[in-house]
């Protein structure tokens, strides 16, 4: 260790150089467990979110009966309550009682599953707020339409509301997964081998934290960068119009772009 | 043979009373237009009659039915009691053809064979069949109205409620819609029309019914209405 330290050049940047040349199976362990992480994390996310939005969508009206009355405003609480939470405390500290709340009574989760939960946990709290605002961005018109044949509210939500919403939600689902990227560093507190952790340990062995940290950082940049591309590209995907669709003098121009 | 009867309706939203002591009957197969300034409650009561809007006190019987009732199914009733928007509201992520079939499928459990069969036989009935599988999206707005027509007439409902299907329509666009309103015109259908076009009220209809602040003030026959139980304020509202 000592001779390690000692080889290493006195420079900044022959000292970033020298970290890489050494390391990187270090850094891509830990690139590998970030994006694990972070993109399962989205994912499972994403589907916990649907199914929280839901219940935070309900609304009883005058031809409830009292059950059903109940039965929807507990919904409601109850999935407000858990947005609430996981949005008004950090993920680091969550992660900690996580954690050490099982550790305490004797149940010993894998780390890494651990920090998907956290993650996921996370992740369904901010995309159910983006899931209830995709939602009612669109016209009241549709739902009353969908009634207006007979269509249930499931069904509407199904068949009319949801598929109109999601495609305005792509980009905010997307950005969740940038910064989920950049904040499974905080899982570092529970000792999971991600990118940050794994900057850290570095340093810590060559006591040239700015060196080490510095290469972190410009590894999290270049995951980010590739991708918030490969979004930009999957959005612009889903916006092509109907390819069997062409523009007529009658076609509203705000409508085919 | 009567298929709507209103008892007594009252519609308040928070303190403001928009329908005070509605009382009518409708005749099976018959055309009632609904006209009256804006605020006078037309919509409301059209909103009330498929129970998108509920009411506060009163009854509405349909075939006998009390459908302000908790027993009565929504999804059921409002298949026969279709309605056409003012804003067409038609299903943005769905094509022409699509947005009749919708309806077909979840809500009579038609096939897909079948509804696609009775679609395109109403589509080209209001001149809408070669654009059958283009997005809704990319219609004009007297296009969008006459799918609309044809997504209620899809479902082959006894009533149809238009509310003020041609005020967001260019004035060139109004015409089109009108005509294939008046081609659809049958014993088939009860026809209960909120408008502002007092000229298609006085052809087509067979009662006419003045509505001002929430209440029914006049109601007759086109020829009623115009020419003999005119008050001073049904002819100023005319401009005859």
């Amino acid at each position: 260790m000592f001779i390690l330290s000692g080889s290493i050049p006195k420079d900044f940047f022959g000292g970033i150089w020298f970290i890489i040349q050494n390391n990187y199976p270090l850094y891509l362990e830990g690139v590998k467990y970030t994006l694990m992480i972070s993109i399962a994390g989205t994912t499972l996310g994403l589907f916990l979110a649907l199914l929280i939005t839901i219940f935070r969508i309900q609304e009883s009206d005058s031809r409830d009966n009292f059950g059903t009355r109940a039965y929807k405003r507990i919904s409601v609480i109850m999935s407000a309550s858990y947005v609430e939470f996981f949005r008004g405390t950090p993920m680091m500290v969550q992660a900690a009682i996580f954690f050490y709340g099982f550790a305490m009574i004797g149940i010993r989760i894998p780390i890494l599953i651990a920090g998907i939960i956290i993650v996921t946990l996370n992740t369904a709290a901010y995309l159910t707020e983006v899931l209830r605002a995709g939602i009612n961005s669109i016209d009241k018109g549709q739902m009353e339409a969908a009634r207006s044949i007979g269509l249930t509210r499931g069904q509407s939500f199904r068949y009319i509301i949801f598929p109109q919403a999601i495609k305005n939600m792509v980009p905010a689902i997307g950005n969740e997964l940038v910064v989920n990227i950049k904040d499974t560093a905080v899982l570092s507190v529970i000792g999971v081998s991600e990118l940050f952790y794994m900057g850290k340990s570095i340093a810590g062995t060559y006591y040239r934290y700015t060196e080490a940290f510095v290469t972190v950082a410009i590894i999290y940049l270049i995951l980010v960068l590739i991708t918030t591309r490969i979004l930009t590209l999957i959005v612009k995907w889903i916006n092509i119009p109907n390819k069997t669709t062409f523009p007529t003098s009658q076609s509203n121009p705000l409508a085919v772009n | 043979m009567e298929i709507i009867r209103v008892n007594n309706l009252h519609k308040s939203f928070d303190d403001v009373e928009v329908l005070t002591d509605i009382n009518l009957t409708i005749e099976s197969g018959s055309v009632t237009t609904i006209i009256g300034p804006s605020g006078s409650g037309k919509s409301t009561l059209l909103r009330c009659l498929n129970q998108l809007d509920n009411v506060t006190s009163g009854t509405i019987l349909y075939n006998d039915e009390d459908i302000t009732s908790n027993q009565t199914n929504l999804n059921e009733l409002r298949s026969k009691i279709g309605m056409v928007f003012q804003s067409f509201n038609l299903f943005n992520n769905l094509t022409v053809l699509d947005n009749c079939i919708i309806g077909q499928e979840k809500v009579l459990h038609r096939s897909k064979h079948k509804s696609i069969d009775n679609a395109l036989n109403f589509l080209k009935q209001v001149g809408m069949y070669d654009f059958r599988d283009r997005k809704v999206t990319t219609l004009s707005g007297g296009q969008k109205q006459r799918v609309a027509i044809a997504r209620t007439l899809s479902m082959n409902p006894d009533i149809i409620l238009f509310d003020e299907p041609t005020s967001s329509l260019d004035p060139e666009m109004v015409n089109d819609v009108l005509e294939v309103m008046k081609n659809i015109i049958s014993k088939d259908y009860t026809f209960i029309v909120v408008t502002h076009e007092m000229e298609f009220a006085r052809d087509v209809s067979d009662r006419v019914i003045f509505m001002e602040t929430g209440r029914i003030v006049n109601d007759g026959t086109p020829n009623e209405i115009w020419n003999i139980n005119s008050s001073e304020r049904l002819k100023r509202f005319l401009n005859i």
